[in-house]
């Protein structure tokens, strides 16, 4: 029998919710007109202003991972789930602004595989497209997994007409406008998802007496899980021992994996992210893309992780109880709690964000809470399809499928496929659910596929001496690698299996995302070891090939004609004093 | 901010937050000094006070937005002194007649 769902829903609820997928459908019904070319629908025609692809490039990655999993994670983990922020990707952010994106961009590529297919060759730019088109469709099917499953528990909607619904939505608004239909939407959702989730954090320090009273009962439960009393405030000052901070992560495990490979592996090659800043209107804009949208990702620790930190130590008044908080045990098949091995109860660490909703907000605003859950879903849903639908047509369908077709052939398979995407979504959502934290998972993935690319365009951007075969064997090396860490290490307290040593147990991590961290390291430095070598043992190419594409043989950009307030190096300072100081705050 | 085919991103988004605003803001107000429906949210009628301050932020997203609009719009030259200006010039070069 299922069981009782946590909460019921007004009409006024209802009606928030039926205004917010109005507004979202009535976006692409405006754009529809504008949709006349294949770089229309896929990149919205070079068209758009730097404020607006900024806000969609923090929008398309704010998806279920994001509000749901940082939120979870803040249960977790405490302040030092800002690491994924002020670590793992500020930095990032203002690199791929700064440094790559003049080649992206001043390369004319229209996608991330064929600016690899410019600077290296064909086999290079298949083998990303092919794992990133599998990628996105997975992400996305997690993304519907995760409402699905959640709407049903919270208000006990159907699984099957949850999914189908919002993917409709998403398949009907990108059909209509394309990419700028999609992009439209992100910002849309962008301040949807602030205002949502602003008051909620606001009620919930209320409740719990400020930062003040948030720390002291934090420190309680700190002590009872045998950490030092800061472990959950501070970010940084346990981390020199991985046996003392929640994380289970060292300093430098989270540096190099977090900070350097798995950061800059996704914020500077993956597709779904700079899409948005390839369809800005200048170069300019398209290098300030990342750096404006790295002023709100700075600040989003205190949107989505807060909630799930107070969630934890919310009290009896506010229907919370000791240890927990408002966060709920993962039910067992039968329905009791479900217990670790050393007999804890193991906590569903996915509703704390959710339940904050429920029991701080009445109806009217928890209509709004929960569209502005609904909103990060299918922003980053739509962000996986628009992304999808590009690499499909452009660098697998028209590189190898058919060649020389009409711009009308493209523009028509870009909507077919666009179709395809979201049933393929669908599908992977059917088949997603076996980790506990949807982050974990989703790192895990891109440690494998990602991480050893970031050395690949590292190497492709600014080592001219770099070849084709040399990235296309560090990129299988690099992969491989990281499966083979994976296979023969652990997180402590878990069995051989899909938590890695299937290939035997060499060494045991102290947590599950230690041993992510350095998979990913593995796998960089292998992609990087390799592409080195065969590079060296393979011919080069005409440097005249390279120019515009290579660091060394492009000429340097000059901000000199633009007011100082829009020239990238100075956003970019700006971000990371910033960044700096507020992981001094919280050090 | 007007990106492909001129519609304004404000527009759609003070739309939204206008609409918002006044549906959560009026239900805040239909509800007022009902203690029990607050109880949740702290006594606190959040319903009004976020209703009012997303009706705030649409307004002014849709006011950027027709201002933008104002400016770009075409008018008939002879509506501004400027125009006039170059009107009369152009007769007595003989460009127009």
């Amino acid at each position: 029998m299922e069981p009782a769902p946590v909460t019921h829903l007004a009409s006024i609820d209802y009606a928030v919710m039926a205004v917010y997928f109005a507004a979202v459908l009535g976006v692409g019904w405006g754009l529809r007109r504008v949709m006349r070319t294949s770089t229309d629908f896929f990149l919205s025609g070079r068209s758009l202003s730097p404020w607006i692809t900024g806000l969609a490039f923090i929008s398309a990655n704010l998806g279920a991972q994001e509000v749901i999993g940082m939120g979870a994670s803040g249960a977790k983990y405490g302040i030092a789930t800002s690491h994924f922020y002020w670590v793992g990707a500020i930095p990032a952010m203002v690199f791929v602004g700064l440094f790559m994106m003049p080649f992206y961009y001043g390369s004319r590529a229209r996608s991330v595989p064929e600016y690899l297919r410019l600077r290296f060759d064909e086999k290079t730019r298949t083998l990303n497209a092919v794992s990133f088109a599998v990628m996105t469709v997975f992400s996305s099917g997690i993304s519907m997994y995760a409402m699905g499953k959640l709407l049903n528990l919270l208000l006990g909607w159907s699984f099957d007409v949850s999914v189908l619904v919002s993917a409709c939505i998403v398949l009907a608004y990108i059909l209509l406008g394309g990419l700028t239909s999609a992009i439209y939407n992100e910002v849309l959702q962008f301040f949807l998802i602030v205002f949502g989730f602003a008051p909620l954090v606001g009620l919930g320090l209320h409740a719990i007496g400020g930062w003040q009273g948030l720390s002291t009962r934090l420190a309680e439960v700190a002590v009872t899980r045998g950490l030092p009393p800061n472990a959950y405030t501070q970010a940084w000052v346990n981390m020199g021992d991985a046996t003392r901070n929640p994380v289970g992560v060292e300093w430098f495990g989270l540096v190099m994996g977090l900070g350097f490979v798995l950061s800059f592996g996704y914020w500077c090659t993956d597709f779904l992210v700079v899409q948005r800043a390839m369809a800005a209107d200048s170069m300019t804009a398209a290098r300030r893309t990342p750096l404006i949208a790295a002023v709100p990702k700075m600040l989003f620790p205190f949107l989505v992780i807060l909630p799930g930190m107070i969630a934890l130590v919310l009290g009896a008044g506010q229907g919370g109880s000791a240890g927990q908080g408002l966060v709920p045990a993962k039910l067992a098949a039968g329905g009791a709690p479900l217990l670790d091995g050393a007999g804890h109860v193991v906590l569903d660490y996915d509703l704390a964000t959710p339940m904050m909703l429920v029991h701080l907000f009445p109806s009217g605003m928890l209509g709004l809470g929960l569209t502005a859950l609904m909103a990060s879903f299918m922003s980053g849903m739509a962000g996986n399809v628009t992304a999808f639908n590009t690499v499909w047509t452009y660098d697998i369908y028209q590189s190898h499928i058919r060649r020389g077709a009409s711009d009308e052939h493209y523009l028509w398979m870009g909507r077919a496929s666009t179709v395809g995407g979201i049933l393929l979504a669908i599908g992977a959502a059917y088949v997603a659910g076996a980790f506990n934290n949807i982050m974990d998972l989703l790192q895990l993935v891109f440690a494998f596929v990602n991480a050893p690319l970031f050395a690949t365009f590292a190497l492709g951007m600014f080592w001219r001496r770099s070849t084709g075969h040399g990235a296309f064997t560090g990129l299988l090396a690099g992969t491989l690698g990281a499966a083979i860490h994976h296979g023969l290490t652990l997180p402590a307290g878990t069995h051989a299996g899909v938590k890695g040593g299937y290939l035997g147990v060499l060494h045991v991590f102290p947590s599950e995302l230690a041993q992510t961290f350095w998979t990913a390291i593995v796998a960089w430095v292998t992609c990087f070891v390799v592409t080195l070598v065969v590079s060296l043992a393979t011919r080069p190419r005409d440097p005249d090939e390279l120019r515009g594409l290579v660091y060394s043989l492009t000429p340097r950009l000059t901000d000199r004609g633009l007011p100082w307030i829009e020239r990238p190096w100075v956003l970019a300072t700006v971000v990371l004093v910033l960044t700096l100081a507020l992981n001094l705050v919280f050090f | 901010m007007s990106g492909a085919g001129g519609l304004d991103i404000r527009m759609p988004i003070g739309g939204l937050f206008v609409v918002l605003g006044l549906l959560i803001g009026g239900y805040g107000l239909a509800t007022a000094g009902d203690a029990a429906h607050y109880a949740k949210s702290l006594s606190l009628n959040v319903n009004l006070w976020w209703g009012l301050v997303m009706l705030g932020f649409g307004l002014l997203m849709l006011m950027g937005a027709v201002r933008t609009q104002r400016q770009a719009s075409v008018r008939p030259a002879l509506q501004t002194a400027e125009g006039r200006a170059t009107e009369q010039r152009e007769r007595r070069t003989g460009l127009e007649r």
